[in-house]
Formats: structure tokens, sequence, C-alpha cells
């Protein structure tokens, strides 16, 4: 059985336990204590990730860490379909990797901002709130014309990818740091389209947003 | 207040694209420091409204628009589309809301590919001559800049006319055509477009600049043509942000909030009396079986009341009989009210009248909605039974169960395919529908005890048909062991004979009065008599509307509303059929 070192709070772990929820694969989460307790920077820890961070994924002898690489790991080995990481089309695979940056710098900036309001990390709250807008305004941008093409994801294909998955909570949770999404349409109405992904799972602030319009291709935008 | 910002209340301004609003999309904007939610529900109409739950002021917009309701993220409370009146508290699984409760609306309009709304808006949307003959929607770009700034440096913006030969932006000519709206014009060479600017003022700090180009561009220029001119929009965005940067933050607006709407907490006294306050002119009527009319009643002037399932309307009927008839929309499908009427040949006259005289077009006076019918929500198995025309209040219930995909069967006695009404409804509930067809009084009881065995602690059953189905369903419920409080029922009519030959007092404690009720009259004519008006609706006993809290005294009840449990209690009672055991009562009226 795989095994998640998680805890429930974490952008980065929910990102897992939201993939694993889609493609149905059965895990073990495994709780660590990351606030108040800070077990992610406890010796016992060093030896699972000598970087102390979460989440950290053990499937049978094999040990991944890094959020954006689990991911990777997950699509790789358990989508039989291979559309979640498109590794047999070449563009599609470049723009989910473009993508899947793009979800570093969210996660450093929306996602950031987020640790240091709820749980007083030591980061520059102004510019990480400036930067979470840049990057908003540019996805918010690139959804709109995604949209004008019939496409409702991230990476120009009719179905979703990691890539929506890695940015996804770091949007849905921006709210907590203080970035509105007042000014992004159309990054409001991708949320809703991941939320109805089937397999969907929440997160404590991730709420579900109710059955879509009906239609023959739940994966297709609404 | 300045005077800016009193003619900025009473304009129309546009807070969203059209395509903003999807289907089962809830929509988060803001006007003049005011944050809205507009939402579209499944039959197009557009619903702006202030975005705070009346509950506890959560923004509705993080709630789900399940196409005829809005529902609150927090605590379920439901909210009706058009009327935007409270449907149901899930805290509260077995009352009605009060009407009142009820979230701010705006009035919305759509045009130009846009959503207008505004404060208090005077007149109509203005007419754009430029963008009459066709339009293409562009992107809308939020500036973290002051509406008036940008207003005054929209001039600069530059972008080259579609078809233009060299592709190259040129400067515009500015017409300004309303006090947030330019045309700028571009023209090169023989190439010349028109993009009509709206200016959005969210607050005093930042607008939404919602650009519509005059025309209609080819499919296969489309998108290049949008490129281009989000490029453009995006290079003035930036430097009208420096410039803003620069200026002193401008004061913020302010915004006119309401006072806390007092009858959340405190829900006001029903309308007195057997009113018809509505207007509804019948837009259509049409057989729906073999002996029921259906009539779908719309308003003339407001928007209806908001309703919930199991809400009953009196119709006042042109021959002057008034009647009750449940109403078959589901919450929030309130654009119009619809009813079945079936042909009683025996009875006074008032489906005769429904079915023979009145026609399409016609207007007829109607009570607002009642609900003494309470559908609970939040049971896992909800097992509804009709008879024939008792389908009507079932119908509005399966609605809303089947919308929310909670768990319920319908189950639908009547003599044959022929005498189903709303067959078309029906079909569109799947397979919780169950029809039992030709059976006979026999067959009936022993499907009713089949529908009714063993039921678990949390079922609801809820029952409406002729009194004799309505009867054996009820004891078959209580032999099968369902709780008293689980069962609901609505007969159509109180077919009991009343017994009006006692005398007795009868004291008003609220009103300070003391009356003597004669045999021959009901208490309710004789506290009408003497000024005090309670609503009634029925007036046979049957509907729940007259029900008055009983302080002191044993009523002799005749009514066929309350159950065994509620009559045994005693402390309430309607008060157009029943009577006093004793020679005195104290009504809390
Ligand atoms: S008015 Fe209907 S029960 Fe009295």
């Amino acid at each position: 059985m795989i095994r998640l070192y998680d805890w429930e709070l974490s952008v980065n772990c929910y990102k897992q336990r939201l993939m694993m929820g889609i493609l149905g694969v059965d895990y073990e989460s495994v709780p660590v204590d990351f606030y108040p307790g800070r077990e992610h920077k406890s010796p016992e820890f060093a030896e699972i990730n000598p970087l102390g961070h979460i989440p950290v994924l053990v499937d049978g002898d094999y040990s991944l860490r890094d959020a954006h690489a689990i991911l990777v790991y997950l699509a790789a080995k358990y989508d039989p379909s291979r559309r979640w990481y498109p590794v047999d089309e070449p563009e599609l695979l470049g723009e989910t990797a473009q993508w899947m940056l793009f979800a570093e710098a969210t996660t450093n900036t929306a996602s950031a901002a987020r640790l240091h309001v709820n749980l007083g990390y030591d980061f520059d709250i102004e510019e990480c709130r400036a930067g979470a807008h840049r990057l908003f305004r540019v996805l918010d941008e690139h959804l709109w014309f995604r949209e004008r093409d019939g496409l409702g994801w991230v990476a120009g294909a009719e179905h979703p990818t990691i890539a929506d998955i890695a940015i996804f909570p770091d949007v849905m949770l921006s709210e907590e740091g203080g970035i509105s999404r007042l000014d992004y349409p159309a990054l409001r109405r991708w949320t809703d389209r991941v939320r109805r992904i089937p397999g969907f799972v929440v997160m404590p602030g991730i709420f579900p947003v109710g059955d879509g319009p009906e239609r023959a291709d739940p994966l297709s935008i609404a | 207040m300045s005077a800016v910002l009193t003619e900025l209340r009473a304009a129309w301004h546009p807070v969203a694209a059209g395509t903003d609003l999807p289907p089962r999309h809830a929509f988060q904007g803001e006007l003049l420091g005011r944050e809205l939610v507009a939402w579209r529900a499944d039959d197009g109409f557009v619903n702006v409204w202030e975005n705070r739950c009346l509950h506890r002021g959560v923004r509705l917009s993080i709630g789900t628009n399940d196409g005829t309701e809005l529902v609150c993220r927090y605590h379920g409370w439901r909210y009706a589309s058009r009327s935007a009146g409270c449907t149901y508290i899930p805290a509260h699984p077995a009352d009605a809301p009060a009407r009142t409760i009820c979230n701010r609306t705006f009035p919305a309009v759509e045009r130009y590919g846009l959503v207008w709304t505004g404060e208090d808006p005077v007149g109509e949307v203005p007419d754009v001559a430029v963008l009459e003959g066709g339009h293409t929607d562009l992107r809308h770009l939020p500036f973290d800049a002051p509406a008036d700034l940008v207003m005054a440096e929209l001039g600069s913006l530059r972008f080259a006319p579609v078809g233009s030969p060299s592709g190259e932006p040129v400067g515009v000519d500015v017409v300004e055509i309303g006090p947030l709206t330019v045309a700028l014009t571009a023209s090169d060479g023989s190439a010349e477009s028109s993009v009509v600017v709206f200016v959005q003022p969210v607050d005093a700090a930042h607008c939404v600049v919602r650009p519509v180009l005059a025309g209609v561009v080819d499919a296969a220029d489309l998108r290049a043509v949008r490129r281009h001119h989000a490029t453009a929009l995006e290079t003035l965005r930036t430097s009208v942000e420096e410039i803003a940067r620069t200026l002193p933050g401008p004061e913020p607006y302010e915004v006119l909030l309401e006072r806390a709407p007092v009858h959340v907490a405190d829900p006001a006294p029903p309308v007195a009396g057997r009113t018809a306050p509505l207007r509804v002119r019948v837009a259509r009527k049409w057989r729906t079986s073999a002996e029921v009319m259906a009539f779908d009643l719309e308003s003339i002037g407001d928007p209806l009341p908001t309703h919930q399932p199991g809400a009953h309307i009196d119709v006042h009927l042109p021959n002057g009989l008034v009647r009750q008839y449940s109403l078959t929309n589901g919450p929030g499908d309130t654009a119009s009210y619809v009813i079945g009427v079936k042909r009683e040949p025996e009875s006074r006259g008032g489906s005769v009248a429904l079915h023979d005289t009145v026609r399409e077009g016609d207007v007829l006076a109607i009570s607002e909605p009642r609900n003494n019918f309470v559908l609970r929500r939040d049971s896992p198995r909800t097992v509804l039974i009709a008879g024939g025309i008792g389908l009507t209040p079932l119908l509005a219930m399966a609605r809303a169960l089947h919308r929310m995909g909670a768990g319920f069967e319908l189950h639908i006695f009547a003599r044959s395919d022929e005498h189903l009404p709303f067959a078309d409804v029906l079909e569109t509930l799947g397979s919780s529908v169950h029809t039992h067809l030709g059976l006979d009084p026999a067959a009936t009881g022993v499907t009713l005890g089949e529908l009714l065995a063993e039921p678990a602690s949390t079922d609801q059953v809820y029952v409406c048909g002729p009194g004799p189905m309505l009867d054996a369903a009820r004891s078959l419920a209580a032999a099968a062991g369902w709780a008293d409080e689980a069962v609901h029922f609505e007969y159509f009519a109180n077919t009991t004979e009343i017994d009006v030959s006692s005398t007795f007092e009868v004291s008003l404690a609220r009103s300070a009065l003391t009356v003597t009720v004669p045999a021959g009259s009901t208490i309710l004519e004789v506290m009408r008599e003497n000024g005090v008006a309670v609503p009634s609706s029925c007036e046979q006993g049957a509907c729940g509307t007259c029900s008055v809290a009983v302080i002191e005294g044993q009523p002799d009840h005749q009514d066929v509303y309350l159950s065994e449990s509620e009559r045994a209690r005693g402390d309430r009672m309607m008060v157009c059929v029943s009577r006093a055991r004793g020679d005195r009562l104290v009504l809390d009226v």
C-alpha cells in the first residue's frame, strides 16, 4: 500500500490526495504533526526526507519527495489513459511541464501568503500577495482565451492534466492569504470545473461546488 | 454623499459579461463598493443580489447554484431565483421560513453581451447606436485605478482596426457617449473599427474596463482580433496603473447598507384573513390528464413571492368561490405558478369554473403562497404517496429532493395512464417514480401496507390524496410503527360532518377581548365580526392556515389537519371549524 506523509491542512499534501482520489489509487495517510509539533523538522523525519518537508510518498521500496514530482510519478504510474501526464504527446507534455513550474510560483506566493497568515511564517506578505496577483492575471487571461477555443484546462487539451491539480489548491485557498479572486472570473470558473472532476476530494477550505450542467463528457468544459 | 456618487447610483453599469455566467456558476462581482453575486438559473434568468447570506453574512458567491436556488455554503440556507426569498433552512427542517427572509436583489438586464445592473437605476440601459448592428466581445480587464482616471486615459489606447493593411496599432478618435462610456475609433487606410468601452466603477480605487467591438468579426480572424485588443488594453493598463500609484488614494465610496433584517430573527406576522393580494394571468392552460387541467399563472407586475414545496394558494374565482390549489413548482422555480385542477362535477363549482370558463389570458386574484405541508429536506429516505390529483404538492417536493440528490420514492395511485397528471414532469424525475394503476381499494390497501412496512427511524412519509386513502395510509403507518411526527398528510377537503351545536366563550388573550360563540357560528366568524383578523384559507379544517395557539381550555377538534398526537396535546386548534369542549377557551390571539 502507498504511504503518504501527510498533513491535513497542507496544500501540497492535498495535491496528492486529490490526484489519488481522482485516479482511484488506495493509499494510507501517515499524519505528520506539521503544526504546532514541527515533526517534519525532527531528526526521525530527516531519515524520511533530509530536506525536512512534506509530502513524501512511499510506494513499496520507492520513496519520493516534492509535491509536483510526486504528481508526475502518480500520473505516469497509475493513469492507464496517459492523459494526466501526457507522455505520448510532446507538445502537451511541454505545456504541462511549463504550467507545473507556474505552480511552483503560485505555491511560493499565494500559498506562502496563507502560511504567513495562518501559521505566522516569516514571508514578505505584501510581496507574496502582489506576486500572486501577477500570476493570477496571467492565468485568468490564459483561461479566458482557452474558453474561447472551447477548452477548459491550463494545458491545451480537452482534458485536465497534473498541472491543473498542481495549481488548483493554491488558487482555491488564496483568500486565506488575503488574495481575493474577485478580479479573476475565468479563474473562478476553472475552479468549478476542477471541483467537478469525478473522484474530486475536499479539504478544509475547499468545498464541493454541486452538480454541473448536464453534458456528455464530465471533463469537458462547463 | 457626493453628487457624482448619487449620479453613479442612479445609472446602469455592466458588472459582468454574459459569458461570465455559465449554467450552475455563481459569479462574484462588485459595484460602487458593494459586493454582488450574479447567477443564471437554468431557465436563463439572471439574478444579481447582494453577496451575503442573511444568516451569517457569508458570501453567497462561494455557494452552489443548483439551477433554481442558490445555496449558502455554510449553513445551507436556500434562496429562490428571481425573488431571492429563503425557501429552506436546514437547521429548522420542519418549518417553513418566513417569506420576509429575502436577499437584497438588484435589477439585471443583458445587453451588448454584458450583464447590467445598478444600485437604483433610472430608466433603461442606454442605447449605443454603433453596437446595434452587431458586436464582438473582447477581453475585459480589471484596473487597479479609479474609473475617472481610466476615463481620462482611454484616449491613449492604440489598436489596429480590423482589416488594417499594416496591422500596426494607431491612435484613436474619442467620443464620449456617457458618463463612463467612450467610443474609440481607429482608422488605417480604408479600414476602420470602433470599440465602445464601458468602465465599471468597482470601488473608488478599482474599475473594470469592458470593451465591446462594433460589428461582427469573421470567425477565422476572431482569435487574432481578441489577442490584439487584449494586448493593447494590457499596455494601457500598465501605464494607467503606474500613474495611479503616484496619486493619493481616493476616498472610499460610502456604501448604503440596510439595517440588519430584523425579520430574520422575528418572522413577520402572517397576512390576516382570506386576502388575495396577487394578480396573475393565465399564461397557459392545458389538459395534463383525463380529468386534470393545468394552469400556468404568471405574475402581472411584481415578481411572485417565494414558495416552498408543499405550499398552496387560494384562487379567487370569477364566480366568487375561493379554492385552494397546491403549487407544483420546485422551489426557486418562481417564473410562474403551475397548478393542477381536477374537474369535480359533484362539487360546488370551483373546479368546473376553472375548467370551463377560465381561459388563457384571463386574470385571477390569488393569495400569497402558504405552506402548512412542510417538507423536511434532511431525511435519507422520503416516501411520497399520492392519490390522483394529490400528486400536486408532492410533485413540488419530489422536484426539490431530486435536484438535491436526496433519496426519495414517489408513489402515484391512479386509475390508468390517462389519469396520470403531469406525466412529462414525472419523466424528468427518473427511477424514483413508481406508478400503481387501476387498483381497487383493497389492492390499494395492500400496496400501501407494503410501502409503509418497516420504517427506519429517520424515514419521513408525505401523503396526499382522497380522504379514505389518507385514512388508510395513516392507520397502516401507525400500525407499522411510524412515529406520528414522521407521517405528514394533506387532505383535499374535510368531509366529516361539523357539529356546530355548542355555545361557549372565547377569551382572546392578546386582543384583550372576550366573545361568545353561539351555536351555528364558528370562532373564526365571531372573531372577524369583532375586528380580530386571523389568516384562513380553506375554512373547512383541512389546510392548517387558521391554526391558533390554545392557552387554556380543551378544544373540540373537528379538523383533519392535526395529527393524533397534535390533537392530544391540545395546544393549537383550527378556529375555522373546531370548538370548545367546555364552556370556555383562552386563545393566544
Ligand atoms: S382555514 Fe384551513 S384549516 Fe382553517
